[in-house]
């Protein structure tokens, strides 16, 4: 198992976003999460990148504990530097792509792996340029962010998550902020992926998208796991009342 | 008195000037960052210090702060203040303009997006690297306008050491003029000004210029 999730707790101001989450990914598995705005989906993500810190529960990458629950009940992180380590297990596509606009497309695509796992740049380079290949942006190495497309950054963003090879890859709705004629060319990146066999967890609104394309769908609602399985179970033959209402939406 | 010989006058005044100038932008700029970010400290005493210390330097006149450094430790110790004159000096604008610089850069730090962090913070970089290779090359980019603006201050106020009686530009221009009963000396210092002034805006625009290959 890649990813292992147990218990998840997480708070915001008293609020009770993530309510007791438990899940797990294995190694080649495509998993949508799908829900209501405000369901916990971003905020579940986050903390399985660690950009939140959860109030209760473990979180364990490769068999690795990075996060338990001690005896008090208090939620307890590995040091910072073995920290920093686990963060080379995964990437994440952020909604905004947050490319860095002072660097070109092929700095952005090869600096972590220099600087971050000192990599060559002979190394770095050869991956990056592989990868943007991939994506369908050669072209682009040289210009810079705000000379691309939404559509384009995004591909730049899922080639500088691929270049620190990680073992899962998550989306946060990588096609919310692009035009409907963009989503295209993001989504068939990642069923790219997927057939390529890439372990990835994508929040996504995109019904059809992930119907097609995951091995598994994940219903969030009001901070909890409403209901998961095979897409064409969940989405064809909902078992709770909360996912067919959801879906139901989607369908007219 | 020739303008040759008033302009030979007044070259020493003039280097004094561009030392105040240089010395003050070397402290001010480097400490300057260095208040920033300890106003971001997560020790509530550092960060109300630093406000105190800020709004203080900003409320008061640099005139006052000028005098209050040069004569503050013979008023309040006793002490000799015979070769402090310049120390004092330099230590007054440094401090001053390193206030200011401090918010500029404030401002700019907390305009880059956090998403710039979180991507960082995601690949794997240190909090120091985030900072130095990713929010630091877009904040000056973003303070460049302001910057020029307290640069180009930096330099008219370079006058105000006359208030302590260092013999700089300003002052020596008002000393040859009342000695000479002529305006001259003031046309030169204007003028003087006025193209460094040209200067200052000329290369800060240059170096604008370089970094708008992204946005
Ligand atoms: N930093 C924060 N501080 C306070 N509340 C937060 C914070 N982040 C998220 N929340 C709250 O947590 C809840 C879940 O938010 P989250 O962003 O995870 O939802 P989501 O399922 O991703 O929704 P969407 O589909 O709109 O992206 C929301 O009520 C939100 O307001
Ligand atoms: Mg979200």
């Amino acid at each position: 198992m890649i990813l292992e999730m147990k218990n998840i707790q997480k708070q915001f101001d008293g609020l009770e976003v993530l309510k007791d989450i438990s899940f797990g990914v294995d190694s080649g598995e495509v998993v949508s999460i799908i829900g209501p705005s405000g369901s916990g989906k971003s905020t579940l993500l986050r903390c399985a990148t660690f950009l939140e810190t959860i109030d209760g529960g473990e979180i364990t990458y490769m068999g690795k504990k990075a996060a338990h629950t001690n005896e008090r009940g208090e939620a307890v992180y590995v040091h910072a530097r073995e920290l920093r380590q686990f963060r080379s297990y995964y990437g994440l596509v952020f909604q905004q792509f947050n490319l860095f606009p002072h660097y070109s497309i092929l700095r952005n695509v090869i600096d972590a792996p220099i600087r971050v796992q000192k990599r060559s740049r002979e190394d770095a380079v050869s991956t990056a340029m592989g990868l943007l290949a991939k994506m369908g942006i050669a072209d682009k190495a040289d210009a810079y962010p705000f000379q691309l497309s939404g559509g384009q950054q995004q591909r730049v963003a899922i080639a500088r998550a691929l270049a620190m090879r990680p073992e899962i890859l998550f989306f946060d709705e990588p096609t919310s902020a692009l035009d409907p004629e963009l989503t295209g060319e993001v989504l068939k990146v990642i069923r790219q992926l997927a057939d390529e066999k890439m372990t990835m967890v994508v929040v996504t609104h995109e019904m059809a998208f992930a119907k097609a394309v995951s091995n598994r769908v994940i219903f969030m609602d009001g901070g909890v796991i409403v209901e998961q399985g095979d897409p064409r179970d969940v989405f064809e033959n909902p078992q709770e009342e909360r996912t067919k209402r959801f879906l139901s939406v989607f369908e007219r | 008195m020739t303008l040759e010989t008033m302009l030979s006058l007044m070259s020493e005044g003039m280097i004094k000037t561009c030392g105040i100038f240089i010395l003050t932008l070397l402290g001010a700029m480097p400490l300057g960052l260095i208040v920033a970010l300890l106003k971001k400290s997560r020790f509530i005493v550092v960060r109300g210090i630093v406000s105190a210390y800020i709004s203080v330097m900003r409320g008061t006149p640099l005139m006052l702060q000028l005098l209050a450094w040069y004569f503050g430790p013979y008023y309040l110790f006793r002490l000799e203040i015979g070769g402090w004159r310049y120390p004092a000096l330099i230590l007054g604008f440094v401090l001053n303009y390193a206030a200011y610089f401090s918010e500029i850069y404030r401002g700019g730090i907390e305009s880059i997006p956090v998403g710039q962090y979180e991507a960082a913070e995601v690949l794997g970089y240190t909090r120091v690297q985030t900072f130095i290779h990713v929010v630091l090359p877009q904040v000056i980019k973003r303070i460049m306008p302001p910057v020029t603006n307290e640069v180009i201050t930096l330099v008219k106020d370079t006058s105000l050491a006359f208030s302590i009686s260092y013999v700089e530009l300003f002052s020596q221009a008002k000393q040859i003029s009342s000695s000479h009963t002529t305006f001259m000396p003031f046309v030169i210092a204007g003028v003087f000004y006025f193209v460094a002034n040209y200067i200052v805006a000329f290369i800060m625009g240059r170096i604008e210029k370089r970094l708008d290959y992204y946005k």
